[in-house]
């Protein structure tokens, strides 16, 4: 053995009987940590590599110790990335529900994977899939592309010819009232996602969040160009594909109402 | 090739066609780097996949079209030519 090495051990040796506790009382006094059990689940998550497009899509199953994982799916994909398998993929940024990058499709309902519990039964597992009827670039990540330009098309911002002279926009406070509701939305793609409409006519019609924006700008006391907005609308396809089938709302992780700002838009237009 | 073509087929010369179209819009002294690239990744990707895997090849359609949209910017003046296409263009014409 070299002199180095055995230097080096001398060191860790000294080391380990000089380490200094922060505790004050002594390690004989201190209160046993708590062993939690082993509690073992599964789950069994969408995995398609797009560097193989040759090969079809498959579920793996992972099974991780939900006592050593945080409460959420969001912690039960970190700590699957982290310890067992680096190349899975998804999306993922703010942990707090207010990004909407985690959208994904959990045990059969869209939502937020960060705003999802584990279900703590061990017994039965977990599916995981990328939110449903969306082209995949890689595992939990969907396309969101075609969905952004739609968001793009309601142009999604304050049109206003007439600014005041001086300072901002003023607004009354039932004025305000009219946007709580609606501007709340993430842009998640959850809602739109959920709805048959959307899966369908996905070229054509514009779906829950595209169409809830729609109206929070028509509904906006600020905005001048409500007219205009709402000719856009005025066609078969854009907003009428609507058949409130009511899994929008249903599915909203904020708690949205989409369904009810189409029935508003649709109740505007009827009276044009 | 004979006449009739599937849906598929012709989607794909669709899309090369508007790429080779989309080499016409560049400078012309960097024309030579924009047709390598395109011959290259069709003929790559082509031999890659099964003529019957329909999905695939789907899904090759949408990449090269979200990539084409992007080299049909006007901004896009230029694009970089690996050592392996420059091989595969040597060879080919061999």
């Amino acid at each position: 053995m070299s002199v180095l090495s055995l230097a080096t051990r001398r060191l860790a040796k000294a080391s380990i009987t000089n380490t200094r506790l922060f505790s004050s009382s002594s390690i004989k006094l201190q209160a046993e940590p708590l062993q939690k059990p082993v509690l073992n689940k599964e789950f069994k998550i969408y995995r398609w590599n797009p560097d193989e497009p040759s090969k079809k899509p498959t579920l793996q199953s992972y099974t991780i110790d939900l006592n050593q994982t945080g409460p959420m799916i969001l912690d039960a994909l970190i700590k699957i990335k982290n310890e067992i398998d680096p190349t899975l993929t998804f999306r993922r940024s703010c942990r707090e529900g207010i990004c909407g990058s985690c959208a994904m499709n959990i045990d059969g309902q869209n939502t937020l994977a960060c705003l999802c519990r584990i279900d703590r039964n061990a017994s039965k597992d977990s599916k995981i899939y990328p939110l449903p009827h969306m082209y995949i670039v890689k595992d939990l990540v969907p396309d969101l592309t075609l969905f952004y330009k739609q968001y793009k098309s309601i142009q999604p911002y304050l049109q206003n010819d007439n600014p005041p002279e001086k300072g901002e926009f003023l607004q009354s406070q039932e004025d305000r009232r009219k946007l709580d509701g609606l501007y709340e939305c993430i842009l998640c793609a959850c809602c739109s996602t959920s709805c048959p409409s959307y899966w369908w006519n996905q070229d054509e019609y514009l779906g829950p969040a595209t169409l809830m924006q729609a109206y929070r700008w028509i509904a906006d006391s600020r905005d001048s160009n409500a007219a205009k907005r709402k000719e856009l609308l005025q066609n078969e396809m854009s907003m009428y594909r609507c058949h409130t089938i009511f899994n929008c709302s249903r599915t909203c992780p904020k708690g949205l109402n989409p369904a009810a700002a189409i029935a508003k838009i649709k109740l505007e237009l009827s009276a044009d | 090739m004979s006449a009739r073509r599937s849906g598929l087929q012709r989607d794909v010369l669709n899309l090369y066609r508007r790429a080779l179209r989309m080499v016409k819009t560049k400078p012309p002294s960097t024309q030579d780097k924009f047709s390598l690239y395109i011959r290259y990744t069709f003929r790559l990707n082509a031999s890659s996949v099964s003529p019957r895997d329909v999905s695939a090849i789907e899904h090759l359609l949408r990449k090269g079209k979200r990539q084409l949209e992007m080299y049909e910017q006007p901004s896009v003046k230029d694009c970089w030519v690996s050592e392996d296409m420059r091989n595969w263009q040597r060879n080919s014409h061999n």
